[in-house]
């Protein structure tokens, strides 16, 4: 079946490397999707597997096949391109039926018939006689998925679909092609640089960062145990905090805090030397400081202040400096409920717990210690 | 509608206001650009429809009165160049599509289709444009006269044929010339519209499964429609109005197949000196072929200069 085997692949573009050595086993109808930010070799990875860009090294194979030096129309693959590709000048019925005149055992009414049906399923029949200039950009997307559907591949290949779609349209549609996976029950890799549709879509993520693929694994594996601080940073909205200090043994010194670290901790960290203390925003407990002495404050807990606060009405996205700190860039960013309305330069005592604090280390940016979930939970479980 | 309308009557006040130096002095000017170029068009236009003798005796620019009108000079000039008119349509229009085609082939291999020595091809190509027309003519005379006598090979056959001549067959040399030499510049205005196409549209063709013949009959051709206006009218203006291959290939005016541009300098010239009347009417009467052909490609003149091809 379609099953994808990506075996130390590399590909080079003159002196530029864009994908290093790359391993990746997506099984059968997984839903799989490579997400990095721009440049990252995402792409080009997905037009190896297209056959659009011979591999430098390595090898790929489909369904158990070594495809190295096939053709894209003898892979069996599907493709569903960032800008559509529509042929402008055919109808949506040329469109669909275009992939399937060179495919055998069909007769020209049974290619008919075919349309016709992928079009009922994606409700697009009323448009088959129309060209795609006349098409929405929804409907023009639509069509693109129609045309990679009809020809019935093993492996569906998209690069960025949703990208040229307004933001509603994309959250209708994100649903829509998760919907349509499980129904062909088609092996997707899905190429994004967006971590929401990553997080909101996949089986099973992998990220990418300058051609080297940093962590594959599910969704929540990622959020809440990401194997390094670029995937800790890149994957959740807003932005994971880090804290750039050093490892004094039973604490964290940074410029402006520190931080004890208990037992667990200090043993994961044990010797390095310098560390990044990382916490997502929604794990910043923020708090009124009226009425609260210095001397009061627990280990964990901070007096800070408030910088800028972005309110989103279901939340409120707050900036916090260190009293001491005069520079332009925030210390942290914290997450608060709609309705804990903060003043913009209170003074506020800021709460970390322990246990969802991640440390990594401050020269190969490996995680040494990820939150805890429950007592001894495993984090893939969540 | 109803409504009073005091923004259509003239304000004459800002009118007064608007009036200075220095727009009257870009008018002037502009009028003056527009009569330098209009008055020689004008003056050969009247002067084809007058008599010699008006000519001889009015201003240029002025219309021809009374006596000296007349429509004997164009009726003249279409009888000397009738047989020339064929043989121009009968060379021009295969010679454009031939190299306009193959120029479009040729530009799909140097940028849709990716092979080795791909650069080395390209700038054989552009060596082509530059390659100036007199420093081939001895070569391709003695190419198309002795080595390979192509025109006298084809005579029996064009015989035969209805509505030729064997004499005829002395243009299919000069129309592979003109093939040849116009590759070289289509396919550079081609290339340069093919790469701005998007390039996911030949890759989506790829993966549907069409080879590259069919990428290119189904998808780039029928999208490349607009580019085929500008260069089919670019082209075949450059292969009608050439002077210089039809001199060497067809040798002189007073051979049956000689093209319009071979015919033209000779129609009123005479011993008895020139007749400006019939020569202005056997200009106007030569252009008219190149000006049908732009305002039928009008359309996709204007669409191919927009989407930036050209």
């Amino acid at each position: 079946m379609g099953a994808i085997n990506i075996e130390n692949l590399t590909k080079r573009f003159g002196e530029t490397t864009a994908v290093d050595d790359l391993s990746l086993d997506i099984a059968d109808s997984e839903f799989l999707v490579l997400v990095g930010p721009s440049g990252c070799g995402k792409s080009t990875t997905l037009r190896c597997l297209a056959g659009l860009e011979t591999p430098t090294a390595g090898d790929i194979y489909i369904a158990g096949d070594h495809m190295n030096y096939r053709v894209p129309q003898n892979r069996d693959i599907a493709m569903v391109f960032q800008d559509y590709a529509l042929y402008p000048h055919m109808t949506v019925r040329a469109n669909m039926r275009f992939g399937l005149e060179e495919e055998e055992g069909y007769t020209k009414a049974e290619r008919e018939a075919r349309v016709e049906e992928i079009a009922e399923t994606l409700g697009i029949s009323e448009l088959l006689d129309r060209k795609p200039d006349e098409l929405s950009g929804g409907q023009q997307q639509r069509v693109a998925l129609g045309r990679a559907i009809v020809r019935d591949p093993e492996v569906f290949l998209m690069d960025e679909p949703l990208s040229n779609l307004d933001a509603k349209l994309r959250a209708e549609m994100r649903t829509e092609l998760q919907q349509l996976q499980h129904r062909f029950d088609v092996t997707t890799v899905y190429v994004t640089h967006n971590q929401t549709e990553a997080m909101t879509m996949s089986d099973r993520v992998a990220v990418m960062n300058d051609g080297r693929l940093q962590q594959v694994g599910p969704p929540l594996e990622l959020y809440h145990a990401p194997e390094n601080r670029f995937v800790a940073g890149f994957i959740g909205e807003p932005m994971m905090n880090f804290v750039e200090g050093r490892n004094e043994g039973d604490r964290f010194v940074g410029t402006y805090v520190e931080y004890p670290f208990d037992a667990t901790i200090r043993d994961a960290v044990d010797g390095a030397d310098d560390v990044v203390l990382g916490v997502r925003p929604e794990d910043v407990a923020v708090d009124t400081a009226d009425g609260v002495d210095e001397s009061d404050l627990g280990d964990y807990e901070f007096v800070m202040h408030v910088s800028v606060i972005e309110p989103h009405g279901d939340q409120n996205v707050v900036h916090l400096n260190h009293p001491g700190d005069t520079s332009e860039s925030d210390l942290l960013h914290a997450l608060t409920g709609g309705t804990d309305i903060f003043e913009q330069g209170s003074e506020v005592v800021v709460t970390i717990d322990p246990s969802h604090v991640h440390v990594f280390d401050g020269e190969s940016g490996d995680a040494l210690h990820n939150r805890r979930i429950g007592p001894e939970a495993e984090v893939t479980n969540v | 509608m109803s409504q009073s309308t005091p923004d259509t009557n003239i304000d004459v006040a800002s009118l007064v206001e608007d009036v200075n130096l220095a727009r009257i002095g870009q008018y002037v000017l502009v009028i003056l650009f527009i009569g330098f170029f209009l008055a020689p068009l004008e003056t050969g236009i009247m002067t084809a429809l007058k008599t010699n003798e008006a000519v001889a005796r009015t201003i240029p620019l002025a219309p021809p009165t009374g006596e000296g009108f007349t429509w004997g000079n164009l009726q003249f000039a279409l009888e000397q160049l009738s047989g020339a008119f064929f043989n121009s349509l009968f060379m021009a229009i295969p010679a454009t599509i031939g190299s306009v085609l193959f120029g479009s082939m040729a530009a799909y291999g140097l940028t849709m289709v990716r092979w080795r020595g791909q650069m080395a091809f390209l700038i054989l190509f552009l060596v082509g444009i530059f390659l100036p027309y007199q420093a081939v003519l001895v070569p391709l005379a003695r190419f198309w006269n002795n080595i390979f006598p192509l025109a006298s090979m084809l005579a029996p056959t064009f015989e035969t044929l209805p509505y030729l001549q064997d004499y005829h067959s002395n243009l299919v040399p000069l129309i592979i010339t003109h093939i040849a030499y116009g590759i070289p510049i289509c396919t550079i205005l081609f290339r340069s519209y093919y790469q701005s196409l998007p390039s996911s549209l030949v890759e989506a063709a790829k993966i549907d499964g069409a080879s590259v013949s069919k990428i290119y009959r189904r998808i780039v051709l029928p999208i490349s429609k607009p580019m085929f206006g500008v260069v089919f009218i670019y082209q075949f203006t450059q292969i009608y109005n050439e002077f210089l291959f039809a001199f060497t290939l067809i040798t002189g005016s007073d051979t049956p197949e000689a093209v319009v541009t071979l015919i033209l300098p000779a129609v009123g010239a005479s011993t008895s000196g020139i007749d400006f009347g019939i020569r202005m009417s056997a200009a106007f009467l030569a252009a008219i072929p190149t000006l049908i052909i732009y305002v039928a490609f009008a359309e996709q003149f204007a669409k191919g200069l927009r989407t930036g091809g050209g």
